[in-house]
């Protein structure tokens, strides 16, 4: 399930992530080890979480960690999520810092960049 | 005269003429010698010089008759004639060589007397001389033709042994290891040889020899101007004498010869009856040698020919055995590989049994290539693998021409066989091999080889054809079956279709659901009988007719008695079975008929499942069944659930068909409140397994959307998403707004997630049960589970959860009890909350 739920690019010079589907209890431990063994030597990361329809407690748990450990590199680290939707608004419920969300992918990807 | 008047034998007739005493002692028939005791002659008569030609000087006074002896006649005088004349007086009839003037032997018998004197001391020795030069050479042969009978009895004992052995002789081989001991005993000679005709590789092929080979121990071409294949043409026995002889005519045997110490060489052809076209019907030859020169006698030459012939029958024989035992293993083999290719139905598994069947038993290494698809498909075996790029040119012009390659005179690999895999016409690829060690050649083998490859490639094409048909029909009955199911807030429809285990063709099983107006839902479910792209095309053609039948006047006994007539047209659609049902959205009423088709089986929100006997006829078409077509209306209460099903979900080889009914109804009614989502699928799982025989088709109708959603889920991660599927097409039923739901989900979600993550910690088989009501104002949802609430000191993850539920939810109240935990909150549908 995962291979569909994850994927992953390069945009730029950063590490681009996509999350599609649901995130919940189920896959996210899974789903989050896949990430780090993806980005574990990225200059800078961005997950893309607009076409994630629905995150969870768990799914909120493996970003914070992600960001988290990235944050202790140094790696830039950005949270793609829209206008709207279900990732940004539980991730605004958990009161992620807001450098860390972006709502277009490409203007995120250039502030990474700079 | 005498009294009968014949001459009176007592009177000593008188001669005609006067008998002079000397004149009858110097001539008469025999020689006399007198000689002194120390055999010093001192007589002798004329009679005797005339016979020995030396002159009366050179011997009276000067020899003793001994010195006239053979150096062997000379000693039996000294050890034998002398001291017997001592001893008993006289001698008679010794047998001596004299030797002559000229050196010539004058065969003799010698009758000795010895006279005494008064005082009984030797005095004289008289001794008359007989010629016995003819007596001798009778005796001389007598003794060679007693030899002779020896040999030839020697030899025709060897020859009645050899013939008793070939008789037990059944293969080749043995006939020649038979053979090849004959001439050690029956003639003497030093060593043997056998080479046998093999018409296939147009060779003598050297299978045997005893001592060491004088002619060489090697195969030799048929064309060779050997001695053994110039034998092998002409059919004659070839004698060769000598060295020099050998030197005329065959010079490589002379250096042979002269090499290994032969001086004699026999080439016998081994010969059967004569051929159709007259000549000796020649199947191999046997060689012979000898050390010292050797003549073969007639009588010889005729036991060698005898041996030549017995040894060509037994070796005629013993082909014939071989022939007939091949032909007959030949035989078998075909009919087992035909039988063994039928076992597998699918291409490549076909290809790889033939590949199986084929080495190591006929080759040592084989491919099958075959013309299917943009790659081709292979399956090989064995070793050693010829050279690929030559290969690859002999497959082409293999596969273009049509024509088998049994050799490559040209390539590497001369012994590797091309063969096309024929079927209609049409090369559908090749079959190479390296036929297996101790095997004929492949151009030897071309009538099985033939028949091999034209098995194959029946056996192949019926695969391939197989195989096409099964992709067609599968993509056939995929696009059929992919339409998406129609839903509103009123029903949910969700189904499953399990194709039949493994390499089974697919059935023309098949399910669909359609709005036949605003109110009126149709749901079918069929089974049409055969299988694979008939099937499946049938399928299709009814299940267009269907939905183009389907009115809202006609109900489901019309719809079935038009579907009769069509079946008359389409008569592939005969027996197949359908079960229809028509559901009013305003009334919740359902009408439903069953043409054949088992029935379908309903779940009320109360109460035990039951199976709906009732609106039963024949199948479509059938001419046995009940042609009258009817129909049986019930209500279904809102929060109902119907299955309609195809046999394969109860039928099963091992179970009787009653089992079946009663396991799905048990297996339904566990899963009462179960989620919808991957309800048939489940079933399916359950009640017939992955290796089954038959298609499954199920489709499970949920009616009526009610005010309350209730669900039991397993304490499973997984079975979050199921609930939250329900959740959110209830929410949708209902139009709540986006954000709203989405907030209900997550509250949900996060509830559910803590009882199976904490609550049931410990208890991998607890249950959570979920229940939604809306009204008009706001939705409310409780989760309740019977685990252990356990309080995890900086569990951070829990408190986020709740703190999520908190933040999303008006109201949030959590009751911790013995008996498990119990979440109930409670959010406002109006935007502006």
């Amino acid at each position: 399930m995962n291979e569909q739920q994850v994927s992953f690019a390069k945009l730029g010079d950063a590490d681009l992530v996509r999350l599609v589907g649901e995130i919940d209890l189920a896959n996210a431990p899974s789903i989050g080890r896949e990430i780090i063994a993806h980005t574990a030597a990225a200059g800078a990361v961005l997950i893309d979480l607009t076409m994630v329809s629905f995150l969870d407690s768990a799914g909120v748990r493996l970003l914070d960690s992600l960001v988290g450990d990235l944050d202790d590199l140094g790696t830039p680290i950005r949270l793609v999520v829209g206008e709207s939707g279900p990732a940004r608004m539980t991730l605004k419920l958990c009161a992620f810092r807001d450098d860390l969300l972006a709502t277009d992918l490409d203007r995120a990807a250039a502030d990474l960049a700079c | 005269m005498s009294d009968d008047g014949g001459p009176d034998a007592s009177r000593e007739l008188a001669s005609p003429w006067e008998e002079d005493p000397d004149e009858l002692y110097e001539h008469a028939p025999c020689g006399y010698l007198t000689m002194l005791p120390d055999g010093t002659i001192i007589r002798v008569n004329e009679t005797f010089l005339a016979w020995t030609g030396y002159p009366r000087s050179g011997l009276v006074g000067r020899l003793r008759f001994r010195d006239l002896l053979t150096p062997g006649g000379q000693r039996y005088h000294e050890t034998h004639y002398a001291p017997l004349l001592e001893m008993q007086d006289d001698v008679h009839e010794v047998a001596f060589d004299v030797v002559c003037a000229d050196g010539r032997r004058l065969p003799t018998l010698v009758d000795s007397v010895l006279g005494r004197d008064p005082a009984g001391l030797p005095q004289v020795i008289r001794t008359t001389v007989f010629n016995a030069t003819e007596r001798r050479s009778y005796e001389m042969k007598l003794l060679a033709a007693r030899r002779a009978a020896e040999a030839s009895e020697r030899q025709v004992r060897v020859l009645q042994q050899i013939v008793a052995e070939l008789a037990a002789a059944p293969t080749e081989v043995e006939v020649a290891e038979t053979v090849v001991r004959a001439p050690e005993p029956a003639f003497g000679a030093a060593d043997a040889t056998i080479w046998l005709v093999d018409p296939d590789r147009d060779q003598l092929t050297a299978v045997a020899c005893a001592g060491p080979a004088v002619a060489g121990y090697d195969d030799v071409p048929w064309n060779s101007s050997r001695p053994v294949a110039e034998v092998a043409r002409r059919g004659d026995l070839h004698v060769i004498g000598t060295v020099a002889e050998a030197e005329q005519h065959f010079p490589e045997l002379a250096a042979t010869m002269r090499r290994t110490g032969r001086s004699t060489v026999v080439l016998l052809p081994l010969t059967a009856a004569p051929s159709d076209d007259g000549g000796p019907d020649v199947l191999g030859v046997l060689a012979f040698g000898f050390a010292e020169p050797r003549e073969l006698t007639d009588s010889e030459l005729r036991v060698v020919r005898l041996l030549g012939h017995q040894a060509g029958q037994a070796l005629d024989r013993a082909r014939l055995y071989d022939d007939a035992r091949r032909r007959e293993d030949r035989a078998a083999f075909l009919a087992e590989t035909t039988r063994a290719l039928d076992e597998v139905h699918r291409l490549l598994p076909r290809a790889h049994r033939l590949i199986d069947r084929v080495v190591p038993e006929v080759a040592e290494w084989a491919a099958v290539r075959l013309a299917v698809g943009a790659a081709g498909l292979l399956a090989d075996a064995g070793s050693p693998a010829p050279d690929p790029e030559r290969l690859a040119e002999r497959v082409v012009a293999v596969a273009a021409t049509g024509e088998a390659q049994l050799t490559d005179a040209e390539g590497a690999d001369p012994d590797v066989a091309v063969l096309p895999l024929c079927s209609r016409g049409r090369v559908l690829g090749t079959l190479a091999l390296r036929m297996a060690p101790g095997r004929r050649t492949a151009a030897a083998e071309s009538v099985f080889l033939t028949d091999l490859a034209d098995r194959a490639g029946l056996a192949l094409e019926n695969a391939r054809l197989y195989e096409q048909e099964r992709a067609i029909a599968r993509t056939l009955q995929r696009s059929l079956l992919a339409d998406k199911m129609p839903r509103d807030s009123r029903f949910a429809v969700e189904t499953h279709y399990q194709a039949a285990g493994r390499d089974l063709e697919v059935g023309g099983d098949w399910f669909d659901a359609f709005l036949i107006t605003g109110d009126k839902l149709g749901v079918v479910i069929g089974d049409v009988v055969g299988r694979g792209i008939d099937a499946a095309t049938t399928m299709g053609q009814l299940r267009s007719a269907i939905r183009a039948l389907a009115s809202a006047e006609a109900g489901p006994a019309g719809l079935l008695e038009r579907l009769d007539r069509f079946v008359d047209r389409v008569e592939s659609a005969r027996m197949a079975t359908v079960a229809y049902a028509e559901v009013d959205l305003a009334t919740a009423e359902m009408t439903y008929a069953c043409a054949g088709h088992v029935p379908p089986l309903l779940v009320e929100p109360t109460g035990t499942p039951r199976y709906l006997l009732d609106g039963r006829s024949g199948a479509l078409g059938s001419r046995a069944g009940r042609a009258e077509r009817v129909e049986h209306q019930i209500r279904l209460p809102v929060g109902s659930r119907l299955l309609l099903f195809t046999d394969g979900l109860i039928e099963r080889r091992d179970r009787p068909i009653d089992r079946g009914f009663e396991m799905l109804a048990r297996e339904y009614a566990s899963r009462r409140d179960a989620p919808l989502e991957g309800l048939p699928a489940g079933l399916a799982d359950i009640l017939v397994g992955v290796d089954h025989a038959d298609d499954v088709c199920l489709l499970c109708l949920a009616l009526g959307t009610d005010d309350k959603l209730e669900r039991t889920i397993p304490a499973d991660p997984l079975q979050i998403a199921l609930l939250r599927k329900d959740l959110r097409g209830w929410l949708a039923s209902h139009d709540v707004e986006p954000e709203c739901g989405q907030a209900v989900l997550l509250a949900t979600s996060e509830a559910a997630g803590n009882a199976v993550e904490h609550g049931y910690r410990d208890n991998p088989l607890g249950t959570v049960e979920v229940t939604a009501t809306i009204s008009d104002d706001a939705i409310e949802v409780r989760v309740a589970d019977h685990g252990v609430w356990r309080s995890a000191p900086g569990d951070l993850a829990r408190g986020r959860g709740l703190q999520l539920i908190r933040q999303v939810m008006d109201e949030v109240n959590i009751v911790r009890g013995a008996s498990g935990t119990t979440v109930t909150m409670r959010r406002a549908r109006r935007a502006d909350r």
